[in-house]
């Protein structure tokens, strides 16, 4: 029978020779990874808020407005995507909700438009509870299926509610400034639209970095161990679920607000869910601006295939080509792929082994102050000689 | 001796299946380690499932410090401190080494504990702390089970159940991997170890349990059940003509 005299629970080598030097360098990439990307972000968004004054025509500057739309939109459906891997095609339905829910809010309930837009939000984040409730139950296909029904589901009430919502004749909301100039709208609305993906992006670093992220990344992994480590995890999904939502009807709301026409077949389409999952995927669905480079590459390839094909279904031929390009050269999307690019710039990283055979049998000698009974290979196998000879005396 | 965790007369099994424990008695003494051995299908995992609340027994009693916990969930259990590493690789792969040991101590609210917990594996798992930053698919098979083994101690667990803890493993790997078993029983926690690698096991174990057919066979010291003549047939998968009386302690 094992006792604790033997000597297998003496500490095993934990090489500490070589710790210091691999933290040192470690560290010191880290720091400039960090300034990099410091760097980055500074210039994304200073291209962010220069563009206004950069665009040549209101044309140009109304497309940057429909692209920050969807990179809001794609940022709010990472919330869900992102961190826990449950794959919504029915977002664009939730910003169809919020589209709506401001226009009506406007016209029927007389509300200042900006209020509407913050109680739309909060209806249709209070209307995600049951939502999320009926559809975080399935996972995978399952859920990719209720989350297309939720969308067809409302196309046909907001078509067919024609007292409400006006039906297929469309949805007129009022301007919110009446008195500016189409140019001047749409930079209020672009700065407007900034502010939001600026907010989203914030929320989304800060739960990246919480208890309440890690816990969500362990759902998105294995949502059974996750909960087998008490992640309370369907509380968890739900309530990322509502934040989603929520920033999704702010993003459709404040479309509403600034095209000021809603009709149901654009505002409850599966295309616009579909664009979101590609913008985010392209992007790179686990980083915080994937989101925001993938409706920059897809929201500009969109509106040039718009102007280049006219109004024909091509467009969506080359987005599909464009997609099929990115799986195949990208598979993990386009900032991941930018970074392993960098990465393999630097100097090689250090493999798994730290430390060769030799070094470590001088370890050993070292801190047993005697030769080592065998020559070890695995850092982590430590007294595996006296290991075997106490076991064999025991038999 | 104070057990641990307790199971007694359980009956378990699958669906409407047949049962797969018939009477199971197993009690796992305070800083010990008890090791459960048999053939395929004897129920070794179904036992460290009703353990620890994955599966709920159709009668018997589970206690765990002497307080009835029959019926409760997984979540309950590793409140009541029974914490299972489950067979195969379980760590969330793409994760850091530390996001998945801080995972371990979920239920844990005190920053300062959680702290604590985190030095305490750090010093038991040195590579635990070694490879902290690195993303734990990134580590072999032996280290990723010292990480889920971090894991299940973060909470204090006063009973960790191991489900073939050397399963896809190389001789070298697992013999870290039973050391570290050991390293877990004398930082002061009981261990319930379910194994195919009979002899290894019991070499390592205070305890042996030999299971066959839903019941505990032969139980006893291990080094006397790795003397026992009858340990080979039995592993073998034959069975003994008549339950062998080895008096249970």
């Amino acid at each position: 029978m094992p006792s604790a005299s033997e000597p297998t629970t003496a500490p095993a080598t934990t090489s500490p020779a070589t710790a210091p030097p691999t933290g040192a360098g470690t560290t010191r990439r880290r720091t400039a990874d960090r300034v990099v990307q410091v760097v980055a972000v500074v210039l994304l968004a200073a291209a962010v808020l220069a563009f206004p004054s950069l665009a040549p025509n209101p044309y140009i500057l109304s497309a940057g407005v429909v692209v920050l739309n969807y990179a809001v939109l794609s940022t709010s459906w990472s919330f869900v995507g992102g961190f826990t891997g449950y794959i919504s095609l029915g977002h664009g339905a939730l910003a169809g909700l919020g589209g709506y829910g401001t226009a009506l809010l406007v016209t029927k309930a007389g509300l200042p438009s900006f209020v509407a837009l913050a109680v739309a939000a909060l209806l249709v984040a209070a209307l995600a509870v049951p939502i999320g409730f009926a559809a975080l139950r399935v996972r995978g296909a399952s859920f990719v299926i209720v989350s297309i029904a939720l969308v067809l589901i409302l196309l046909l009430v907001f078509q067919s509610w024609a007292s409400l919502t006006g039906g297929s004749r469309g949805l007129v909301v009022p301007r919110p400034f009446p008195d500016l100039l189409r140019p001047e709208h749409h930079r209020v609305f672009y700065y407007l639209f900034a502010g939001l993906l600026a907010l989203a992006l914030l929320a989304w670093w800060m739960i990246d970095r919480s208890r309440f992220g890690l816990g969500l990344k362990a759902i998105r992994e294995d949502e059974d161990k996750a909960e087998a480590l008490g992640t309370p995890t369907f509380a968890y999904k739900l309530v990322v679920f509502v934040v989603s939502a929520a920033f999704t009807a702010l993003g459709g709301g404040l479309y509403a607000l600034w095209f000021g026409d809603l009709d149901p077949v654009f505002q409850f389409s599966i295309l616009t869910g579909s664009y979101l999952v590609l913008m985010a995927l392209l992007g790179g669905v686990r980083n915080l601006f994937g989101p925001l480079v993938g409706a920059l590459v897809v929201g500009i390839g969109l509106e040039y295939f718009k102007v280049e094909f006219g109004d024909t279904q091509l467009h969506l031929v080359a987005t599909g080509l464009l997609l099929a390009l990115v799986v195949l050269f990208m598979p993990d999307g386009v900032l991941p792929a930018i970074g392993s690019l960098l990465g393999r710039m630097r100097p090689a990283q250090n493999s798994i082994r730290e430390v060769t055979a030799a070094e470590l049998r001088d370890q050993r000698v070292a801190a047993a102050g005697a030769p080592a009974a065998r020559e070890p290979v695995d850092a982590v196998a430590s007294t595996a000689g006296e290991r075997a000879q106490s076991t064999e005396e025991r038999a | 001796m104070a057990s641990e965790i307790e199971l007694v007369d359980i009956q378990a099994g699958y669906g409407r299946a047949a049962p797969v424990l018939r009477g199971l008695t197993v009690s796992v003494p305070a800083g010990q380690i008890v090791c459960l051995v048999g053939p395929n299908g004897a129920g070794k995992s179904t036992v460290l499932k009703v353990a620890s609340g994955l599966l709920k027994p159709r009668s018997g009693k589970i206690l765990v410090g002497g307080v009835d916990v029959t019926g409760q969930g997984p979540q309950r259990m590793l409140a009541s401190g029974v914490a299972h590493v489950l067979q195969g690789h379980s760590v969330f792969r793409e994760m850091t080494v530390a996001e998945n040991v801080l995972l371990g101590g979920y239920t844990l609210k005190d920053k300062a504990l959680i702290a604590e917990r985190t030095a305490f594996v750090k010093e038991v798992f040195p590579v635990v702390a070694q490879r902290w930053n690195s993303l734990a698919g990134l580590l072999s098979g032996g280290q990723q089970k010292q990480v889920e083994f971090a894991r299940s101690l973060m909470v204090n667990p006063k009973v960790v159940l191991l489900d073939e803890p050397s399963m896809g493993l190389d001789p070298k790997a697992t013999t870290t991997v039973f050391e570290q078993v050991v390293r877990m029983r004398d930082a002061g926690t009981a261990v319930l170890l379910v194994e195919q690698n009979a002899r290894r096991a019991l070499e390592t174990a205070d305890l042996g349990c030999v299971l066959d057919l839903g019941r505990v066979h032969i139980s006893g010291p291990a080094p006397q059940l790795l003397a026992d003549p009858q340990l080979g047939e039995l592993y073998l998968g034959g069975r003994p003509a008549e339950p062998t009386a080895i008096p249970k302690r």
